[in-house]
């Protein structure tokens, strides 16, 4: 049992975004069609002549207090012992109800005609059999051979740290303990498993 | 902080809000009418039956906008989820319209053979229910109205929907469409009752835009509070000519100057039959209005994110 969490060092990342690469073939998510479980935003800061650039990588936050979860009728959508977010392909019915619930913008629907494409791409060796809402899994099944997401595995400015959040020697733990990196939109009460250090 | 138009939920959904509001308060307002005020077997009936007619076509649009509706019993799984809700309400519903509606179809004889093969006892429990048929059947419709607006302020993210103001504001204009549709039907009716009856629901359609409008007030006056996309989605409305002048002008504004002028300056029965060209121009107006609002909310959600 652990508590799966990740820190973003904005003061690194470059927006090159290869986890988003890395991500979509780890989990053949359907980048034909604009999806992708993690994106960079590229955001402007600041009032002219003091303007900059950061780059904020986002993902599902694994939130402690899941508004995916309630939302969804089915089951579908539940936390795996290791706090993972995960929806079950089978169970979800495409109601599309944690897409409105999530305030992350974290999901997105993996539908026919995606479903139809993968098989065109990847053969018989296929990870989205029927259409489902999808969303970022921390790629458990990476976790499960003791491998790091993707997304953090492939990052080349070591922005992306993932951790069990209750292991006191890990890295995620001091940075989220100490307070250096903090949860977005922390108002709402969700508890995310995500955390920021401000660039 | 940006924020996005959601783009999830569309007109389909925004069908079945309204169509779930309408099928609803419908029911719920006939069978009241009935309890109180005694029964035109054949209006009622008639009423009941689009009812669930509209509530069967609703549902065919949400399962249609589904990426697996063949699995959609997996819906009756989890009780923190609106949609768990709604589903138990809508079947509540269908049970408790269908017991109800069975006994009044003997108003039609073209339909009394058919009837007439349920078993005896079957159809004496039916009609000896009736009333608490009628009680069940209205408490589900108003469930069934309140439950369109509760599932979609479910959204923490999306200020606009995610307020006590929003069922309330679905569920008072699905009343008011539900008393335009029977006000519609009694023009139809040749019951001499008709026209009283045509009358209360005229003062009942009157009151609930009435109630409409404060509620709109009170909603509006709260998202325009904060800098949040609470007030962003305000301002796309206050933007949207359809909105403004297909929802609130004509959908609210002018049913509710035609339907005072009737209630105050067109006789109290004495000289009969009120002429049926106004009742109709103006539940019309309501029911293209509350399908307005419910597409204009759906278009106006915008989702708050942090970054
Ligand atoms: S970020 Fe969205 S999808 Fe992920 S756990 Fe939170 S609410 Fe659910
Ligand atoms: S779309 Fe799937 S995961 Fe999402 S709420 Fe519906 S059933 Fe659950």
């Amino acid at each position: 049992m652990a508590r799966y969490g990740m820190v973003m060092d904005m003061r690194t990342c470059v927006g090159c975004q290869a986890c988003m690469a890395a991500c979509s073939t780890e989990n053949q998510t359907p980048f034909w069609s604009e999806k992708f479980r993690t994106h960079v935003e590229d955001k402007e800061q600041g009032v002219f002549p003091d303007v900059r650039r950061v780059q904020l990588p986002r993902l599902c936050m694994h939130c402690e207090n899941t508004p995916c979860l309630s939302a969804c009728p089915t089951g579908a959508t539940h936390m795996d012992k290791n706090g993972i977010v995960l929806v079950n392909y089978d169970r979800c019915i495409g109601c599309y109800a944690c897409c409105i619930a999530c305030p992350y913008d974290a999901r997105y629907a993996y539908d026919g005609k995606d479903v139809d494409k993968e098989r065109e791409l990847y053969g018989e060796n296929v990870s989205h059999e029927m259409p489902h809402v999808d969303k970022c899994t921390f790629c458990v099944q990476r976790l499960a051979e003791k491998l790091e997401p993707a997304c953090v595995a492939t990052c080349p400015t070591h922005t992306r740290i993932f951790g069990d959040l209750d292991d006191s020697k890990s890295e995620v733990h001091k940075l989220a303990r100490s307070g250096k990196a903090q949860p977005l939109n922390q108002g709402l009460g969700t508890s995310p498993k995500v955390f920021y250090i401000p660039s | 902080m940006t924020f996005v138009h959601q783009e999830v939920w569309h007109w389909q959904i925004a069908t079945y809000l309204f169509l779930g509001g309408l099928g609803g308060a419908t029911f719920a307002i006939s069978a009241i009418i009935h309890l109180f005020e005694g029964c035109d077997r054949k209006m009622v009936s008639v009423a009941v039956m689009s009812s669930i007619a509209f509530l069967v076509i609703g549902t065919v649009f949400l399962l249609a906008d589904m990426l697996q509706p063949l699995k959609a019993i997996y819906a009756l799984t989890n009780p923190k989820s609106w949609i768990f809700w709604g589903v138990v309400f809508i079947n509540f519903y269908f049970i408790a319209a269908i017991t109800y509606v069975i006994p009044l179809l003997e108003a039609w004889p073209k339909l009394e053979p058919f009837i007439r093969k349920i078993p005896e006892p079957i159809l004496g429990l039916l009609e000896r229910f009736n009333n608490l048929a009628a009680l069940g059947g209205s408490a589900a419709g108003f469930l069934v109205a309140i439950y369109t607006g509760l599932l979609i302020s479910a959204a923490p993210a999306i200020n606009f929907w995610n307020t006590p103001a929003l069922p309330l504001l679905f569920v008072i204009s699905g009343f008011s469409t539900g008393a335009a549709f029977l006000l519609l039907l009694s023009t139809f009716s040749d019951n001499e009752g008709a026209h009283k009856i045509a009358s209360r629901l005229e003062q009942l359609d009157a009151v609930l835009i009435v109630t409409e409008l404060i509620i709109l007030g009170a909603y509006f006056n709260f998202a325009m509070f904060l800098p949040t996309g609470a007030r962003a989605s305000a301002e796309f409305l206050f933007h949207s000519p359809v909105f403004i002048a297909g929802f609130f002008v004509a959908g609210l504004i002018v049913p509710l100057a035609i339907e005072t002028y009737s209630i105050f300056f067109r006789g109290h029965g004495n000289e009969g039959r009120k002429s049926a060209l106004p009742i109709l121009v103006a539940s019309s107006l309501v029911l293209v209005g509350g399908y307005l609002l419910r597409i204009y909310v759906l278009k106006a959600g915008m989702f708050q994110f942090p970054w």
